[in-house]
């Protein structure tokens, strides 16, 4: 039996053109997620859904309503003020008026859709006779105009005018708090935030526990821990998907964001980038948190069937992300903006709402960056001592106090 | 050389792997059987350093192992399977490289290995369209690169035709031609015998024997075949001897007393004829009974 041999048959490598190795499997994450069709596919098909919805909504903006309008002789007259106050009442809409002979003809008229609606007399008033579905904004019109018509008639009547009639009738509205509008939109946008980070979570989270069971099942695992410490492979494949989702997150928003400045809600695109410059902080912390979260469920299982059970605490707390999200108002909501994770969706709402102190992002955002460090440390912990174990699922107290 | 010093590892109340020491000395193939569950993927992952030791150590040129001397070693787990969808020469350049090659020089070795395997033209397959054979082939280019100072394979040989058991065998010969230690794990003992320079043993976690093959054959009481020309019944009545078997002219004995079957053939040729006298050693199989019994 030989001893020790000479030490030179040591394999000679050179090591200074080597990488870090968390940024070798940063790399690798990257790179083979972004050759995958699938992803790919599914990016692209997010920005011309979200480009036909923003331009879908910019047509019907600018579209106008151009509607036939039939009269019988009693109601030309009438009609005729119709057309000619419309573009008054709503820009968008253009009447044309058509003369028919009687009622028989107006009935057969709409019936082949050659006028939208009939205009008639009745006993102490007008009607407005369409098919069967409603012309919304030719009703405004008409009524509109019909009112202001027959006021103005009946106060000459009366040795008056509708000006006298009105006065002092006028309520104007003030907010204190922007307009509905302004809230709508920040209602809208919030939703738009809440489903982002959802979905981006879900889905990312998803495809990085079952990476990390495809390597463990595979035992490539093995091969890699005696290559590198596995807190490289960890941070690696945190980093790699947190890359990944937030260039997706970014694509969306600047398509979003750009798109809508096509839109009639163009005015608010700068007072949305301020809150979407959050959301993107917010989002960012929140989701290396929950990625760290998403390692360790796939590192308990031994094999894909077990994700779904491993994951489900998980899975839950998404839900819980999505609807508090959504519905939380009010105190609730002032409170939840402080708790990680629910702080990365909530908070950025708040911002959105406005009348948000400047520290209260700030601090938020403090809060949910100190979860993401506690999620790192217990996470890299059990996913270091889970990840080993084979032959069935690891439960999270065997993980925790498992001996490497 | 390799040293294995009472390496222990227990799983709760368990004990998979007791006291266990060897060595693997460089420039020898060393086979390490047992049976399912012996403790062997047990010994094989604390050599590697992917499971924590209890007790014991593993010392490497003499002294304690070290992450970085793991780092040159080449290492086979047991279910072997790299990334399914992936192009095999990224994933092996990236093996490489998280061994610590830079990428130009990874991508060439890679490119050279698996040129020597007939697999030159398939490097941007994926892997799982490969045959199983060919992904053996791939699976051992990983455990190799870059140029390994030891390897650790954890049953290579399973699974694969008797073609490329040999050319298997052939390649890991040309690694202890330049004096690296080869562990190899198997329960294949025929395989073993064949290739092997030395062995260990492993029952219930516990090594019941190691040397070389002819160290483990000679090992036991030695025992001796006489065929005689005549009836060897008188035999029974030798001293310093047991007789194992007797059959006419044929006896099986098993020598008590040095010296012995020396006396034994004095005898039996002043009595007559002597038509074989020798020795028989056991079949590494035998030895594997009998030890793991």
């Amino acid at each position: 039996m030989s001893t020790d041999q000479s030490p030179d048959h040591s394999p000679d490598r050179s090591t200074g053109t080597a990488e870090p190795a968390w940024l070798l499997v940063t790399r690798r994450e990257v790179v083979s997620r972004i050759t995958d069709k699938s992803f790919l596919i599914g990016t692209l098909l997010m920005v011309v859904m979200l480009v036909g919805f923003i331009g879908f909504t910019a047509w019907q903006d600018e579209r106008t309503d151009e509607v036939t309008l039939g009269a019988t002789p009693d109601a030309v007259a009438m009609a005729t003020v119709v057309q000619e106050a419309a573009p008054e009442v709503d820009d968008k809409v253009q009447v044309t008026v058509v003369e028919l002979d009687d009622a028989e003809a107006a009935e057969t008229a709409l019936t082949e859709d050659e006028v939208d609606a009939w205009l008639h007399p009745v006993d102490g008033g007008w009607e407005l006779t369409s098919e069967s579905s409603e012309q919304e904004s030719l009703t405004s019109v008409v009524e509109a105009v019909v009112r202001q018509q027959v006021l103005a008639e009946n106060a000459s009547g009366a040795g008056t005018t509708v000006e006298e009639l009105e006065a002092g009738s006028a309520v104007t509205t003030a907010f204190l708090r922007g307009d509905a509008e302004r809230a709508a939109v920040a209602e809208a946008v919030g939703f738009v935030f809440v489903f982002l980070f959802y979905f981006a979570a879900l889905i990312f989270g998803m495809q990085l526990a079952s990476s990390v069971i495809e390597e463990k099942q595979s035992r490539i695992v093995e091969i890699i821990a005696a290559a590198i410490p596995l807190r490289h492979l960890l941070a690696g494949k945190v980093l790699g998907n947190t890359a990944l989702a937030v260039i997706q997150l970014l694509i969306y928003l600047v398509v979003g964001l750009i798109g809508l400045s096509f839109t009639s809600y163009k005015s608010y695109v700068p007072a949305l980038t301020g809150p979407t410059a959050w959301f993107i902080g917010f989002f960012l912390a929140g989701f290396i948190a929950l990625a760290c979260l998403w390692a360790v469920a796939g590192s308990l299982a031994s094999r894909t069937e077990d994700l779904q059970a491993t994951s489900t605490p998980l899975t839950m707390l998404m839900l819980a992300m999505f609807f508090g999200g959504l519905s939380l108002d009010g105190r609730s909501q002032v409170i939840a903006s402080y708790i990680p994770p629910v702080s990365a969706v909530v908070m950025p709402k708040r911002i959105l709402a406005g009348g948000v102190e400047w520290w209260e992002p700030l601090l938020a955002l403090g809060l949910l960056a100190g979860f993401a460090v506690v999620t790192v440390w217990v996470g890299e912990r059990l996913y270091r001592r889970a990840l080993l174990q084979t032959g069935g699922r690891v439960s999270l107290r065997q993980a925790w106090s498992a001996a490497e | 050389m390799l040293e294995i010093r009472e390496l222990t590892r227990r799983f709760g109340d368990a004990t998979a792997v007791d006291r266990v020491s060897f060595e693997v000395p460089a420039g020898q193939m060393t086979g390490f059987v047992g049976a399912n569950g012996a403790g062997k993927t047990t010994t094989m992952r604390m050599v590697m350093g992917v499971l924590g030791i209890n007790e014991g150590e593993v010392r490497w040129r003499g002294a304690p192992i070290t992450r970085l001397d793991r780092r040159t070693f080449g290492y086979m787990p047991e279910e072997r399977g790299l990334y399914p969808k992936q192009p095999i020469i990224d994933q092996l350049v990236y093996v490489a490289q998280l061994k610590g090659m830079g990428r130009v020089e990874a991508r060439s070795q890679v490119q050279e290995l698996l040129e020597r395997f007939g697999l030159g033209d398939r490097g941007k397959d994926h892997l799982e369209k490969l045959s199983l054979g060919n992904q053996q082939r791939v699976q051992i280019i990983a455990s190799v690169l870059p140029k390994p100072a030891a390897l650790i394979l954890d049953e290579p040989f399973s699974g694969l035709d008797p073609l490329a058991v040999d050319s298997m065998a052939d390649l890991l010969r040309e690694y202890t031609r330049d004096d690296i230690p080869v562990l190899f794990s198997s329960h294949q003992l025929d395989l073993v015998e064949r290739l092997c320079d030395r062995l260990v043993v492993l029952a219930h976690g516990r090594r019941v024997a190691a040397g070389t093959v002819s160290e483990l054959r000679d090992a036991g009481v030695p025992r001796f075949r006489l065929v005689l020309g005549g009836d060897a019944g008188w035999v029974r009545d030798h001293s310093g001897l047991e007789v194992l078997d007797l059959d006419g002219t044929t006896a099986l004995v098993e020598v008590r007393r040095t010296g012995a079957e020396q006396q034994l053939i004095a005898e039996a040729t002043s009595r007559g004829d002597v038509h074989e006298f020798v020795r028989v050693r056991p079949a590494l199989s035998e030895i594997y009974r009998e030890a793991t019994a």
